[in-house]
């Protein structure tokens, strides 16, 4: 009997040695199993992140994101610049830093810093349809004033503000404005030299280089950007393009327009205000 | 995830809004930064609205986590929140590089994007997860019809 009994024993104790293999076997296997799933989900993983990157890094240098270089004058570009601007400007009066009818009934005073890329957005985007429409027509009349932003050095500020100022004198500030901002260069890249400076002065039709060379020293126009930071301070500017308007000769009040790219809300603006 | 996912859903659906009205988006800052880089040349590609693109990218993602629980789906969970946080680096380094302004809604996006991809990619890696109870399937070698295991303490 006792030895049946021990065989007994012996068989279930074989049997649970052989569960507790199979058991280990198992855990093994899924163990292994699991490792191999985690192998595959990070190649899975870094190949989406690889073609993330690579798509990210098209974008960048598709949309401008390896620099750009101000516009040569007298190169294609800067030849179908002068004739856009002249078609956009031409016949239209201009007095100093304004641009229209001196009578007209609104006032718009945009100010603005040359190199500022944002201005550059307005100038091109949403300004070409105002000024036909409102400017040419008499209604409206636009005051270009300055405002230090995206230039970082106060000097060259200055002088390409007193450069533009300074062919104001001849009543062609607004063509000096407009083929700045045409052309202008990668910001923070240095790009406004006498040389760029001059080269914009060599686009303008009509400008006299010798009276504008010799009233860039004018010392009424550095004094007119010093107001014009004042002007923008009494306002509580601080970023370009910054814009009061209003009935001329009254109260100008700031306003941001909705959109700088597309004309519909200023114009909503400017046609209320006409109406008042 | 989800509730993140409708959050970023519900901001981006915001922009696309502010963008096709032509209406200043809420700013907190003084001079309405938030407008210039909505108005930004950056603020379309290739002539779509980013705010568009947005919705749609958290659009794609909750439909995603609302697929039935798989490896499939946590797969295309991971591949459009890591294609979402890519596009969202991309608007940030033009916001400060390009533009040096701040758009908090952008802002604010990013960090939701960024927090959605580290769930992801953890919830990803992690995989299933048997319920508590479930018994292993038989390994590779086991031999045939194996004897089921005596209870223990079972009379012999």
């Amino acid at each position: 009997m006792s030895s049946s009994g021990d065989d007994v024993e012996e068989d279930l104790t074989r049997k649970q040695r052989r569960e507790q293999a199979r058991g280990e076997r198992k855990a093994l296997e899924q163990a292994e199993v699991a490792r191999a799933a985690r192998r595959t989900r990070l190649t899975q993983l870094g190949i989406v992140a690889a073609i993330v990157v690579a798509i990210v890094v098209v974008i960048l240098v598709t949309t401008g994101g390896g620099g750009k270089t101000a516009v040569k004058p007298g190169s294609a570009p800067a030849n179908a610049t002068v004739i856009e601007i002249k078609s956009l400007l031409d016949g239209i009066p201009q007095k100093e830093n304004v641009l229209g009818n001196p009578n007209a009934p609104v006032t718009v005073q945009y100010f603005g810093d040359l190199e500022c890329p944002i201005c550059k957005e307005f100038t091109l985007g949403a300004l070409p349809t105002l000024i036909p429409k409102f400017v040419r027509t008499g209604q409206v009349k636009i005051e270009y004033h300055s405002l230090e932003t995206a230039t970082r050095e106060p000097e060259v500020f200055k002088t390409q503000q007193v450069a533009a100022y300074a062919a104001g004198k001849q009543n062609l500030a607004w063509y000096f404005i407009e083929t700045f901002y045409h052309e202008q260069g990668e910001e923070d890249s240095g790009y406004v030299t006498e040389k760029y400076i001059q080269g914009i002065a060599s686009q303008v039709p009509g400008l006299n280089v010798a009276d504008w060379t010799a009233d860039r020293s004018d010392p009424v126009l550095a004094n007119e950007v010093t107001t014009d930071a004042q002007a923008a301070n009494n306002a509580g500017f601080t970023g370009t393009p910054s814009f009061l308007i209003g009935k001329t000769g009254g109260k100008l009040q700031p306003y941001t327009p909705s959109s700088l790219t597309e004309p519909g809300p200023f114009s909503e603006t400017l046609e209320k205000l006409l109406k008042t | 995830m989800i509730g993140l996912t409708i959050l970023g859903l519900g901001l981006t659906s915001y922009l696309t809004y502010v963008h096709y009205a032509g209406v200043p988006p809420l700013c907190s800052t003084t001079h309405n930064t938030c407008l210039k880089v909505q108005t930004s040349q950056y603020s379309k590609l290739a002539g779509v609205p980013v705010a568009l693109i947005g919705l749609l990218g958290y659009i794609a993602i909750l439909g995603s986590l609302l697929a039935p629980e798989g490896e499939r789906a946590r797969f295309a969970t991971v591949a459009l929140v890591l294609g979402g946080f890519g596009f969202s680096a991309y608007l940030t380094y033009r916001e400060l590089f390009s533009l040096h302004e701040i758009c908090e809604e952008c802002v604010s996006s990013a960090v939701i994007v960024t927090v959605l991809v580290c769930l992801a990619v953890w919830r990803f890696l992690r995989g299933d997860r048997l319920p508590a109870g479930t018994a292993p399937q038989a390994g590779i070698g086991d031999p045939p019809n194996p004897e089921p295991a005596a209870p223990l303490g079972a009379p012999s």
